[in-house]
Formats: structure tokens, sequence, C-alpha cells
């Protein structure tokens, strides 16, 4: 695997003989001094760095028909259309079992691949989609930062401004990929990741393109340079030390150019014979596992499956996407062992939150508070954690949480990425589950 | 113009300039254009609003009456399709408004009061989707542009007392027994003072202040119930009293800190990041001096010359919104492409009515990534060669299946630049450079751009072929500055 250097050399540089090395590229790699290089597995990966993949199930998916805690009267009195039978379900311990519709999932278990954490929420939960997301996304309670937990690793634990350190296939960039310095890479589709010129003469129009994205690298450029000259140091985000606005711009666009390329050109060699279904989850994730073999540097993978807010005739419509995700898993795993990059990687599942306890009259649950992770793959301890919220001791008849959130993500952030600085990433210390 | 408004036409930048300087700001000042020159969607009207919400509890009720003898299921059943059904009409009038906004920008004559519109929304941020309620954040919008040039003191008032920033921050909930310390929070820290100009006991104490805020739902109004407020003694500052809520404003203007907070954030808003400190004392003392009128700080920002110096010209990176107006504005467009504003700004990160928390949004730099900056070039060439409408997809559909109103797909190119100018190639780049840079171009990429436009004239110069060179241009780092 090529550095990011050597790719930029390859790639961009080697289209012009005459181009140097940017300036900031230079002061860049400069700041890998001996100290930073020893931290460098942060930096670039190539086939040896662990790998997270966020896996969101949007709209509150519901912990008690997941996890099911079929040993608790409680359970079946709040639920008499929802309740799932003993016999329905993947016996995972005392009283606990699993939504049948995941076998895979039980397979894993089994093995000893999966991590189940009971109880997973946080102090004076909120009940609204977009507040709730939020602040899972940000992993601030009060809902006021404006950075990600995933973004704040980019920033802090992450040398180098590569930005494809993250990437998400969503529709728009996750709140928890917003950073200071290095918000990652978000695309629906890698297609669209580019400059799309759609006109006539495509190789000359991005001959031009390329060229006017290139920082400008010597003092003939006349006007714009006395401009820039003695600006500031930039505002509170985003810049290294002494950078101006515009020789911000032109690194951002620099460093667009480089992972678009790239991405482009793993996402088109890489195929797999794995089948995956056509849902989108499975899509996206076949294009982690496209992205992963094509070696690319990238630590977290962000993903998204929709539709667990189940407010009405949830039987069919929660079992049936719990089995979709069960099979885009399934595949997404084949194929990683396939690769030989199985053990590499670590999925983690979260939502916004659980839903009540009881049904409501439309054998559907409404917003609740607390719900359950699945934490899969190479880096987990089997089993499951945390205790199962009680089923009488309620708040406001949800389930109280018994897991903070941030100490499943302090165990991946510290046990599984082994980022430095948690602490200042989670905005407290918070100590881990044991599961890495 | 750029910075006062969100830029404009050849003609339109030529007209304010022929003024001069101080007519200029003058006139920026004091727009002709009414307030009321832009007709609210007809459930923008809080009266028209109010009977509706009175005649859906009517419907409600009608609707109870007739279930009574159904069974639970189906009566739930029936319940929720009319909840879906009030939910799709919000979520109808939400983006009603946001087009409503984004389409006053671009047609204002009157930039600089939506410029300060948008300011005000941004510093007491307040988000539909939080609020629900459209009807409420027009309300609001409106306040805002009342207030445009108006006092900042009068405004954090009323601000206070808003329905849609009481529904935002839960201030309704606030009561004797259990004050909501969060609302008294976010107004001296990210409203009015900034962090470290009180203390924590200033914030509790505050809060009780703050207690028993009620919206009647009648006449969408917010009134301090007598007997839900803490009408005990309260400390705050140093000052003892049985304080409410508007007390505590008065209190917090009374304070040095108040005026700089603002005038650095206003300066930042409009000139550059991290100015000199002195600089905004002195602003902070004109300010202070006008009790709290904007009017004049804002002449003072726009006639100083440090605002016309190396550090704040053509520096300031475009945030989305702006991006999107002034794009339209330079080519030229009276009307946005169907549903481009909604995806335009979902896009890039900033939706007009939707921050992304009580403190506003992150500007400058944080606009900027490597998806934001794709999407930006590739926006800009969607537009210059009249293809929004095959990008769009769901989001066309959306604004379609909603009855809005079609737009031109893209710009007139022979407005731009008429076929028999099109041949002095230099010419014809001069002057899109002057039509679309705020910043100085450099000579490499004024040369490359002349060498395209040559390679270019060889076969044809047709619309096409213009509108390629067009989105060459604009997908450039320098055209992200203003």
């Amino acid at each position: 695997m090529k550095t990011r250097r050597d790719f930029i050399r390859s790639v961009v540089l080697g289209a012009s003989a005459t181009w140097t090395l940017p300036g900031f590229i230079d002061r860049t790699f400069a700041e890998l001094g001996d100290e930073t290089r020893d931290r460098s597995t942060q930096f670039t990966t190539g086939k040896d760095g662990t790998i997270l993949v966020v896996l969101q199930l949007a709209g509150g998916n519901d912990g008690l028909n997941t996890l099911v805690p079929f040993g608790n009267d409680e359970y079946y009195k709040a639920r008499p259309k929802l309740a799932k039978k003993e016999k329905d379900l993947i016996r995972l311990g005392d009283g606990i079992g699993l939504n049948n519709s995941m076998p895979f999932l039980g397979s894993l278990f089994k093995e000893g691949r999966l991590g189940v954490v009971q109880g997973v929420g946080y102090p004076n939960p909120n009940r609204s989609h977009f507040v709730s997301t939020s602040i899972w996304e940000t992993a601030d309670t009060t809902n006021r930062v404006n950075t990600g937990w995933l973004g704040r690793y980019f920033d802090n634990a992450c040398e180098g401004v590569d930005p494809t350190v993250g990437m998400s296939f969503n529709k728009s960039t996750p709140e928890s990929f917003g950073a200071m310095r290095n918000p990652g890479v978000s695309l629906s589709s890698p297609e669209l990741y580019r400059w799309i010129h759609s006109g006539g003469n495509q190789a000359q129009a991005e001959e031009f393109f390329s060229e006017l994205n290139q920082p400008k690298n010597d003092v003939e450029d006349g006007p714009t340079d006395g401009g820039s000259i003695d600006m500031p140091a930039g505002g509170k985000v985003g810049s290294l030390a002494g950078e101006s606005n515009l020789d911000f711009l032109e690194r951002v666009a620099l460093d667009a150019q480089v992972s678009s390329k790239k991405i482009l050109e793993v996402a088109a060699k890489h195929k797999t014979n794995v089948q995956y279904d056509g849902t989108s989850v499975a899509r996206n994730l076949n294009l982690v596992s496209r992205m992963i073999a094509g070696g690319m540097p990238t630590r977290v993978y962000y993903v998204s499956h929709g539709g667990f807010d189940t407010h009405n005739g949830q039987v069919n419509s929660h079992d049936r996407l719990l089995g979709q995700l069960d099979s885009a898993l399934k595949s997404f795993f084949a194929d990683l062992k396939q690769q030989g990059n199985d053990k590499r990687v670590t999925l983690m599942t979260f939502s916004e939150f659980g839903r009540r306890v009881s049904e409501n009259a439309s054998a559907g649950t409404d917003h609740g508070k607390a719900s359950c992770m699945f934490v899969a793959g190479g880096g987990v301890k089997g089993g499951l954690y945390g205790k199962y919220p009680s089923l009488t001791d309620l708040s406001q008849g949800d389930l109280n949480h018994t897991v903070d959130f941030r100490s499943v993500y302090a165990d991946l952030l510290g046990g599984w990425l082994k980022a430095p600085n948690i602490g200042k990433i989670l905005g407290g210390e918070y100590k881990g589950i044991g599961m890495t | 113009m750029s910075r006062a408004g969100f830029g404009g036409s050849p003609d339109d930048i030529g007209l304010l300039h022929a003024m001069g300087r101080e007519k200029a700001v003058d006139f920026l000042l004091n727009p002709e254009e009414p307030i009321k020159a832009y007709p609210k969607p007809e459930w923008a009207d809080l009266k028209t609003a109010m009977a509706d919400m009175a005649e859906m509890t009517m419907e409600r009720r009608e609707m109870m009456a007739e279930t009574r003898g159904l069974s639970a299921e189906e009566a739930e059943k029936k319940r929720r399709e009319m909840q879906k059904d009030v939910q799709q009409e919000l979520r109808r009038q939400g983006l009603e408004a946001q087009h409503w906004w984004f389409n006053r920008m671009l047609k204002t004559k009157a930039p600089l009061r939506e410029k300060m519109t948008l300011f005000w929304h941004d510093h007491f941020a307040t988000s539909i989707q939080k609020v629900k309620q459209p009807v409420l954040l027009m309300k609001q919008n409106e306040l805002f542009r009342e207030h445009a040039f108006g006092n900042f003191r009068d405004l954090t008032q009323k601000i206070v007392r808003d329905p849609a920033m009481m529904l935002y921050l839960d201030t309704q909930r606030s009561s004797k027994s259990m004050p909501n310390e969060n609302f008294a929070r976010e107004v001296m820290e990210l409203f009015t003072l900034g962090e470290g100009n009180y203390t924590e006991e200033d914030v509790k104490q505050a809060a009780r202040a703050f207690t028993g805020y009620q919206l009647n739902r009648i006449n969408g109004e917010v009134v301090q119930s007598a007997r839900a407020w803490d009408d005990g003694e309260k400390t705050i500052f140093g000052n003892t009293g049985p304080y409410n809520g508007k007390d505590v404003v008065n209190l917090i203007f009374k304070k040095d800190a108040c005026a700089k907070f603002m005038m650095t954030k206003l300066w930042e808003f409009f000139a550059y990041e991290k100015p000199v400190d002195s600089a905004m004392e002195d602003l902070a003392a004109t300010f202070r001096k006008n009790e709290y009128g904007m009017k004049p700080v804002l002449r003072e920002i726009f006639l100083s010359r440090e605002f016309y110096g190396e550090k704040a010209m053509a520096t300031q990176i475009k945030c989305p919104v702006q991006y999107l107006v002034q794009l339209l504005k330079e080519l030229e467009m009276e009307s946005a492409p169907l549903g481009f504003p909604i995806m335009g700004q979902t896009q890039l990160g900033q939706v007009l009515f939707m921050p992304p928390n009580v403190a506003g949004w992150d500007w400058g730099k944080a606009w900027i990534n490597t998806n934001t900056l794709l999407t930006r070039y590739n926006l800009a060439g969607s537009l210059t060669k009249g293809t929004v409408s095959e990008m769009m997809g769901r989001a066309k559909k959306f604004a379609e299946r909603r009855g809005m109103r079609k737009g031109a797909n893209g710009p007139d190119l022979s407005g731009l630049a008429a076929e028999s100018e099109r041949n002095e190639t230099e010419k014809l780049v001069d002057g899109l450079i002057a039509r679309f840079f705020s910043v100085p171009v450099p000579a490499k990429a004024r040369e490359s751009f002349i060498t395209y436009a040559d390679s270019k004239k060889g076969v044809s110069f047709t619309d096409k072929e213009l509108g390629e060179l067009c989105h060459l241009m604009l997908s450039t780092p320098h055209y992200q500055l203003c």
C-alpha cells in the first residue's frame, strides 16, 4: 500500500513533472517527526490497522423485541400482541433470547464473536429522534457541541489530513463525523464523489479542473499572494496553523481530488463473489468491504439502516428489518473472511433510543429510552454485557439504562482503535465495559 | 455587496458602486422595500393558524366521538391517520417556509435587511425540527426582519417570550419547583454575554426569574403567568430583587460585556474572524452609546477603513445559503430551479430554519470539507449546464408533488455573453471573472480559463460550451470566497 504522500506524487503530481510538492504538504509531513512516527499507525493503516464499522439503526430500534427478556412475565403482560415466545427465540442466556430473524448473529454469538450490550442509554434521555440521534452522534448529552465523537477521533487521534480516514455511505454527512479538522468523506456512491463534467471532451476538461485545483506553488501568481501573507491563524475550525482561508480551500480542493481518484479506483477494482441482498444496508456494506479490500487507509466506516420507527403493526416490519440487517451482516463478514480481513474489522450498531415497554393500541411501540447494542467481529470478546434493565422499575413507562453508551464508545476507541486521548474525544472519562 | 447582501449581477454591483461608499451604506441601511413586500403563505398568518388549530381540535373531538363505538385498535388507527395528515401538512408548510425565505433573499431589494435576518436566525437559533410549527418560525422570522436594524435589547426581550424559542428550549416547562437552568444559561452564554461573564449562581437565580412562561394557544402569545412564576427575591450580578424575565434581560444589558460580545460576533459575521480587541471595544462603545441600536454600529462597520483592508477583502468563505443565492444572482436567474434551494442547502450543510442546535451554525472553514467542496462544484455544474432536474431525483419529485412552482433549469447564457462576443476569448473570460469573482484571480488561473475557451472556440461556442466554461470557473477554490 502506498502512503498518501506516494499517492499524491504518483497520481496527482505525476501528471505533470513541472509541479513541485506544495509547501503545505511538506509542512504536514514534516510534522510527522520522530515522536509522531511512533503513533503513525493511526495515520496510514494499509493492510494492518484495525477498522471500526458503525451501523446506525435509524428510527429507534425496539430493544425489547430484539433482545427479548423471555424469562420475565412483565414482558408478556406489557405486550400481549407483540411479545415473542421462548420457542421463537435464539437463547443467549438466562431468560434472554435473540429475535430469531437474526440467525447469523445467533451463530456469531455462539462462536464468541458477538458482544451484546443490554440496557444502553444515557442520563435524562430525550425522546425526540432529532435530539437523541444528535446526542448519540456527538456523545454530548447536553446536545451543544457541533463535532461528533468520530470526528473528534479523527481530529485527536489520527495524524495527517487524509480525508479518507473516515468514510460514510450516507446521503448526508453523519453528525458523528463532524470535526474541527477532518470530517472524513461522505458519499452516497463513489460515482458521485468526484467532479462531474458531463459535457464534451471529458479528459480535457478534467485536466483543466485538476490544474485549477492545485495549490498555487510559486510566487508568480500575483495578486492573491499579497492578500494571504500575514493572515491571522484562521478561525476556530479546520485549519492548520497559519493557514488562510484561501490556503485552506486549496488544500481541501487537492484532498478532494486525491481521495476521489483513489475511491473511484478502489471501487472499480475490487469485486467479490459473495452474494449481497439488494437492500441498501447490504449494498453499502458491500461498498465498505470493497474499500477495505482495496487497502483504503480508512479507520471508520459509517452505514445506516432505516425504518425502525415502528409505531404501528410492528411485528412484521420489525422482524423484517432485523432480518435484512442479519442477512447483510452475514454477507459482509463472509466477504471479509474471504479477503482475509475479518480479524481487522469490528462492527457496532446503535439506535437513538429504544421503545416503550408497553405496546400501543396499534400493535406498535412508541419512543422509549434504553435499548441494546451489538458489537461484532474481530476485536470483540463475545457475550452479554451490562445488565438487562428492570421491567418494573421504569421511568415514565420506559426502561432505565444500565450502561452509558459512552463507555461502549470508550471500549471501541481505546481497546480497538487504540486511540490516545479518549477523555478528550468523549468529553469526559468513561470506563470501558471490557468488550475489546 | 456580497458581505452586506448576497452579491448581484454586474449591473446591480455597478449601480451601488456609482453611489459612492457613504451613499451606498445609507441605501443598504434604509431600504425602500417594505417589510411586507412579499406576501406570506396563507397558513403563516397567525390568526389563520390559530383558527386552523381550533378547527383541528374540533375535528379531533368529533373523531373521538365517532370512534367511541370502535375497538381500541381501530380508534388508535383513526387517531394515527389523522396525526399523519397533520404531520404531512406541517412538513409541507415547513418546506414552503424555507422556499419563501430563500426566494426573498434572491429577489429582495433590501439585501442587508435579509442578511441581518439571517444573522439573527443564527444568533437566536431555533429549529423547525423540534418546534414543528412552521407558523411560529415564520412569526419569529418576521420578528428578526423587523429588528434587522432595530434594537438588540428590544429583540432579546421579545425573543425570551417568543413562542418558537420557548418550544425549542422547553421554557414552558420551567416551573417554580423545577426551574429550567438551561434556558437562563443559553440567554447569558449564547445570546448576550458570552462565557465567563456570569457565574453559575447568576444562572440559577435567573432561571427562577424565567419561570412561569406559558403559551396562549388561542392568540399565540407568550405570557409570564403570575402563579407559576417564582416571585421570590433573586440576586443576579450582585443586584437583589423579585425579578421577572424582563428584569433579568435589563440587568444583563447593564453589563459592559454584552456590547462587546455582540460586536465581536457581528464583526466576525461581516468582516473576519478574531478581530483585534481594541477595535471591538470601540465598536462596543458606539453600541452602548446608542442604547443597543443596530444601525449606528452597522454603519460604523461598513464605513470603517478596516472593513476594506487586506484582512477583510475577499477572505470570507461563503456560507451555503450565500453561495446558492449569490450563484443564482450572478447567473441572473430570477428563480431557482424546482427543489434546488433545499437540495443545495441540505447537501452543503445549512438549511434555513434548521440550525443544528441552539448555538447556531459553525461558520467559516467549517462549511468546507472534501464532500461539500465537490458538491459545490457539482451544483454549480448542474446549474450552468441546465441539468439540475436530472440530478435532483427525489427532491424534485417531492417538490412537484407539493405543487411548487417550476423555475428555469439553467441560466440564459446568451444574456451573460452574446454569441457575437464569445470569439474574443480574453474579453469573454475577463467579463466572466468580473461577474463571478470577488477575489483577484491568479494570473495562471486566468490563463487556464482563456486556454480552455480558445480550445472551444475552434469548433463552436454555443451555450453548451459557454456553460462548460462557466462551470470550470466556478469549480475553483477562489470562487468559494467573497
